[in-house]
Formats: structure tokens, C-alpha cells, sequence
């Protein structure tokens, strides 16, 4: 318990060992439909992501980039394949997991510090050091002085960055983000993109980070996955090879290295957002099914596995 | 871009920054949910002369209303004698508060009353929120039980008040079991479906963050439900009412209900009046406590933009 009471940033050297990879092969999710149909959200992915490796996963929507989420942190179960988190198969609650979401999951009746000390309080920790520790990691994310304040009187961007206290105040080994900026204006989610980037670079957890925005996924990742419309599948993989620390987000785009990969990137995106589109644009197919397996015909057969 | 559009972006600039910065100032000042006024404002007075209005609209709305009442029966174009009239209940408030009903002093009989509706309140509340929070949690069991709660709820349950009186006698208990069945089925279907909505994302991130299945009811299911629950707290105190009420008009020895009861039968409306009167004091004094209890829980709530009083 010593450790918790110390500050994140001097724990930072422990953990950097400890972030956990993660590691899906073959995984396929269906659904039962309330009409009563099975519907596949993912079907066969294959995905590395080596610990401390940030992640991005890109795709048209509906492509089940959040299904492939809740699959790792054990919030759901996958009907066929293997999900394993630190050499683990995963079974429960993924231990040792950060979850952001995209809509708000704070609290709306606790205070912004009770929401922040849910993680240490939920492992066992004393009152008086899940507070401590929640006090400094609202230092850290600069929200000292508003921790009496309840998540409705905050700004959007003060409640991701509550989010992002109460995300990583366990010092997880994988970190899980939902398009957790999708919902704040440009500048809110530049600077915040910032901020995540600097944690990050602190304790180096694995992170899957999953997004419609190719931009932001390159300016953040390691490494892009770009998904194909659903059933989502593993389409393509791409390297991001620019230096880090990468600094500010809003920089790093007029580098020539990221026009150049966004190019190569958004022609893999592009096929897959059109077909997700051109399915929602058409008449509606006679059955559900029908529907669904001319699409998946429609699959570029590019599709790259692994890293 | 020409100059003078840099310069007038500048200016915007500077005017959105000179409006945000103090403001941000202020926030980071003031206490959380406190907004200082400065020098009374328009505003201010005219919301201060509107409610002095509404008070007085208030009252003259009563005085128009009782006073109607006392003169209509005064002039006999209303027979007092079954429409009673407002003198009369004073004096048959005097006669009780002076001579007793005729089955004890009123303050027995109120206390009586106000007992059961109070114990089949407490029982019917905790119940209904057991019962909910357990079938909202527990898909299986809603599924089973699901048709017949609610073939149970299209009963008139009112009539199982002499079911209770013929099983458990004339005394309190036959009124509290009447009370908390009709008092269970509010606050149930309420916890039930406040259950019901929880946000998914709420229980997946604490699950997440390591939160026990006990934990998640206690810190994200029962928080949430909360705002059903008492909403429907209002409603189920005047059912508790109703139960006491009707279980002693059923058969008692002592109580409001066989207070008015007596007074039907002696074709004494002003008796029922005011027995009437009794009671609605008490339920607005409940009504009252549960809106205070109400506020005290739900304080995390964001203010309503425009405070309305409900009716």
C-alpha cells in the first residue's frame, strides 16, 4: 500500500514493467438481435499490441471498434478466438485495466474527488489514501481547487480530464479509450490529446485508443489498425514511425512523414467508410442478412494481420 | 486576409478573452455553486415583486373559496346541512379539541391513524425498493415474476382490505398490511424501472476500476434509482393514507376513517369536513418532509433553469 500514497510520477519507473500486452487472435463476437437474428460484430481479429505500445484503431462506424474494447477489459465475453492480456487469457474483469469512455461514465452524485478515489476505494485502499492520492492526481491533471465539485458544473473537457484522473489512478497496465474526445470542440481535444500523450509517456501502459479520426490516431499511435465495415475485421496495420516525443499534436500533422502516412492510411479508411456508407445510403436489402453478406463481399482482400 | 481583418479578428479575440478570463477568475474564487450578485439587479426585483404577488393571489384564491362557501350556505342557495359550511367545522374542531370524539380524545384517534399509515409506509417503501432493486438486478427472476406483479397491480387492491380485516381483526395491523401493498406497488414498479435505466456505461466503468457486485448497487445502481424512488415517495405517502383510511371506514375501533365513518352515519358533513381537513394537514406535512428529504439526497442534481414549484 506504501506506494499509493506517493506521487504517480515516482511510481512511474515500477510500473513501466509491468504494462501488460495484449494480444487477440481469431476473435469473433455475435450478438442475438432482439428480432431474434445473430448479428456478427467482429469477426476473426488479429491484433498485437506489445506492452507500452499505443494503439489506435481506426474504422467506419458501426465496425465494432468498441465491441473489440469491452472483449479486453473482460467486460464481455468473445464467441470464438482467444483475447489475452498480459500472457492471460481473460476471463472476469481484465485486472489492472483503464477504461475511458466516450460518453461520460462519471458519477453525476459523487463529487469530482469521489469519482477520482472510486479506483483506489473499489481495491481496498484506506479513505485517507484513495483521497490522497486522488488530490494529487487531480494535480496532475490540473483540476486542483475543483474537487468538491460535482461532474454537471464542470466543462466537457474538465470532466475528460476527470475521466482521465479516475482512468489511470490505478496505474493500469492497459489503458482502453472509446473515441474519449470525440464528444469536445477541436481545441478542447487537441489539448487534450496533449495532456494524454504526456501521461502516457509517464507510465507507458499498452493502450488501444479507438477513434474516427485518422488524424488524431496518427498523431497519438504507434501503430494504426484500420477496420473493415462490420463485420469488423483486421484490414490493414500501419507502422507510425514518427519521432517521440511527438510534443503538440496540432505540430506534428504538418510534418511530411504524417501527411505522408495519412495518405496511405486514408486510402485503406476510405474503401471501408464507403461501404459502410453506401449500406446505409441504399434502399433497405429484403432481409438482414442479405445485406450483410454482400457487404462483406465487398472487402477488399488486403486485409494484414497482426503487427 | 487583409489587415484590417487581422486587426478586427484581434479585437474579437481579445473581447471573447476579456469576457472569459474574469469569469474563469470568478470560478476558480468562488465557492462551488455559489454565484455572487452584486448590487441588486432588474432582475432581481421583478422576480421579488412577482412572488409577493403570487402570495397574495394565493391567499385571495382561498379567501374567495371558503368565503363563497360560508355565504352561499349562509344565504341557503347551498344547503348547509349536507354541503356543510366553514363556521360549522370551526365549531366542530372546538367540540372535538373540548369534548373528544365520541370514541376517545381526537389526538388518539389521529395518532392512531397517522401509526398505521406511518408503519405501512416504512414497510410498503422498504419492500418496494428490496423487491425492485432485487428484480431489476436479477433479470431471471423479473421474467418469472413479471406477469404476476402485474396481474397483482390490476386488482383493485382496496378490496383486499377486508380480506386483511376478516384475517388480522379490527385492530392496527389489519390497516398496516393495507397501506404497505398499496404503498409496495408505487414505490416497486418505481425502484424496478429506476433499476431498469441505469446507465450501462456507469456499472461497466466501476466494474472496470475493480468494483464488486455488492459495490455496484451500492455506489451506481441505488444512487441512480434514487431519483424514481422518492419521486415516487410523493405519491406513496397519500396511498398510505388511503390504506389507513379505508381499512378503519372497513371496520375499527378507533381512527380518522371511523371518525368519518361515524359522521356519515349521523349525516354530519361537517364532521367529515373536518376530519378531512386533519388529514390533509398531515399529508402536506408528509409532503413537505419528503420534498426536504428529497432535496438533501439529490443535491448533486444540476439546478433546473427555471425554479417551478410543482404542484
Amino acid at each position: 500500500m506504501s506506494d499509493i500514497t506517493q506521487s504517480p510520477v515516482d511510481s512511474s519507473v515500477i510500473e513501466l514493467s509491468d504494462s501488460a500486452g495484449i494480444e487477440l487472435s481469431g476473435v469473433t463476437k455475435r450478438f442475438l438481435t432482439p428480432s431474434g437474428s445473430i448479428y456478427t460484430a467482429i469477426s476473426d481479429v488479429n491484433l498485437v499490441v506489445r506492452p507500452g505500445q499505443f494503439c489506435a484503431i481506426v474504422g467506419p462506424t458501426g465496425c465494432g471498434k468498441s465491441t473489440t474494447l469491452t472483449l479486453v477489459a473482460g467486460l464481455d465475453r468473445a464467441s470464438a478466438g482467444s483475447v489475452k492480456v498480459g500472457g492471460h487469457e481473460v476471463s472476469g474483469i481484465t485486472r489492472s485495466t483503464g477504461f475511458m469512455f466516450q460518453a461520460d461514465a462519471l458519477l453525476p452524485w459523487k463529487t469530482v474527488l469521489g469519482n477520482v478515489m472510486l479506483g483506489p476505494a473499489f481495491r481496498g485502499v484506506s479513505k485517507q489514501d484513495a483521497k490522497a492520492t486522488a488530490m494529487e492526481w487531480l494535480r496532475v491533471v490540473g483540476l486542483v481547487g475543483f474537487e468538491n465539485h460535482h461532474p454537471h458544473q464542470l466543462s466537457g473537457g474538465m470532466r475528460k480530464r476527470v475521466s482521465l484522473a479516475a482512468a489511470l489512478i490505478n496505474e493500469p497496465s492497459i489503458l482502453l479509450m472509446d473515441e474519449p474526445f470525440g464528444a469536445l470542440d477541436v481545441q478542447t481535444k487537441a489539448f487534450m490529446s496533449d495532456e494524454l500523450l504526456a501521461l502516457w509517456e509517464r507510465t507507458k501502459p499498452s493502450v488501444i485508443f479507438v477513434t474516427h479520426d485518422l488524424e488524431e490516431a496518427i498523431a497519438l499511435a504507434d501503430k494504426v489498425v484500420v477496420m473493415t465495415a462490420a463485420p469488423g475485421t483486421v484490414k490493414a496495420v500501419y507502422d507510425i514511425d514518427l519521432p517521440r516525443p511527438r510534443g503538440a499534436v496540432q505540430e506534428v500533422r504538418f510534418h511530411p512523414r504524417f501527411l505522408e502516412l495519412h495518405q496511405q492510411v486514408w486510402a485503406a479508411l476510405r474503401e471501408e467508410v464507403q461501404a459502410a456508407y453506401e449500406r446505409t445510403a441504399e434502399p433497405p436489402p429484403s432481409t438482414e442478412l442479405a445485406g450483410r453478406s454482400r457487404s462483406t463481399s465487398a472487402i477488399t482482400p488486403t486485409r494484414g494481420d497482426l503487427q | 486576409m487583409t489587415r484590417g481583418g487581422d486587426n478586427r479578428k484581434l479585437a474579437a479575440l481579445a473581447a471573447v478573452r476579456s469576457e472569459i478570463e474574469p469569469a474563469m477568475a470568478g470560478a476558480q474564487a468562488a465557492p462551488p455553486g455559489l454565484i455572487t450578485v452584486g448590487p441588486e439587479t432588474g432582475i432581481a426585483a421583478r422576480a421579488r415583486r412577482r412572488r409577493i404577488w403570487m402570495y397574495t393571489a394565493r391567499v385571495a384564491t382561498l379567501v374567495v373559496v371558503i368565503g363563497g362557501w360560508q355565504l352561499f350556505t349562509k344565504l341557503k342557495i347551498v344547503d348547509p346541512f349536507f354541503y356543510g359550511q366553514p363556521s360549522g367545522i370551526v365549531l366542530k374542531f372546538r367540540d372535538w379539541a373540548e369534548h373528544g370524539t365520541a370514541f376517545g380524545s381526537i389526538w388518539t384517534e389521529i395518532w392512531v391513524t397517522m401509526r398505521e399509515a406511518l408503519l405501512g409506509f416504512a414497510f410498503g417503501v422498504t419492500g418496494g425498493i428490496i423487491f425492485g432493486v432485487l428484480l431489476g438486478q436479477v433479470r431471471f427472476l423479473a421474467d418469472v415474476l413479471g406477469p404476476y406483479i402485474k396481474a397483482l397491480n390490476a386488482l383493485p387492491r382496496i378490496v383486499l382490505g377486508s380480506i386483511f380485516i376478516v384475517a388480522l381483526g379490527l385492530g392496527t395491523a389489519s390497516k398496516v398490511v393495507l397501506a404497505a401493498v398499496l404503498v409496495f406497488f408505487v414505490v416497486f414498479f418505481n425502484a424496478f424501472q429506476g433499476v431498469r435505466e441505469v446507465d450501462r456505461n456507469l456499472i461497466a466503468n466501476v466494474r472496470v476500476l475493480g468494483a464488486s457486485r455488492f459495490q455496484v448497487i451500492r455506489h451506481v445502481v441505488l444512487p441512480s434509482a434514487l431519483t424514481w424512488i422518492i419521486a415516487s415517495l410523493h405519491v406513496a405517502f397519500g396511498f398510505a393514507i388511503i390504506g389507513a383510511i379505508v381499512g378503519e371506514v372497513l371496520g375499527a375501533q378507533h381512527g380518522l376513517g371511523l371518525v368519518i365513518f361515524n359522521a356519515q352515519g349521523n349525516f354530519d358533513a361537517n364532521g367529515i369536513f373536518a376530519a378531512m381537513v386533519i388529514i390533509a394537514v398531515i399529508a402536506l406535512t408528509a409532503e413537505w418532509l419528503i420534498g426536504r428529504l428529497e432535496r438533501r439526497l439529490l443535491r448533486w442534481r444540476p439546478p433546473a433553469i427555471t425554479d417551478v414549484p410543482g404542484i
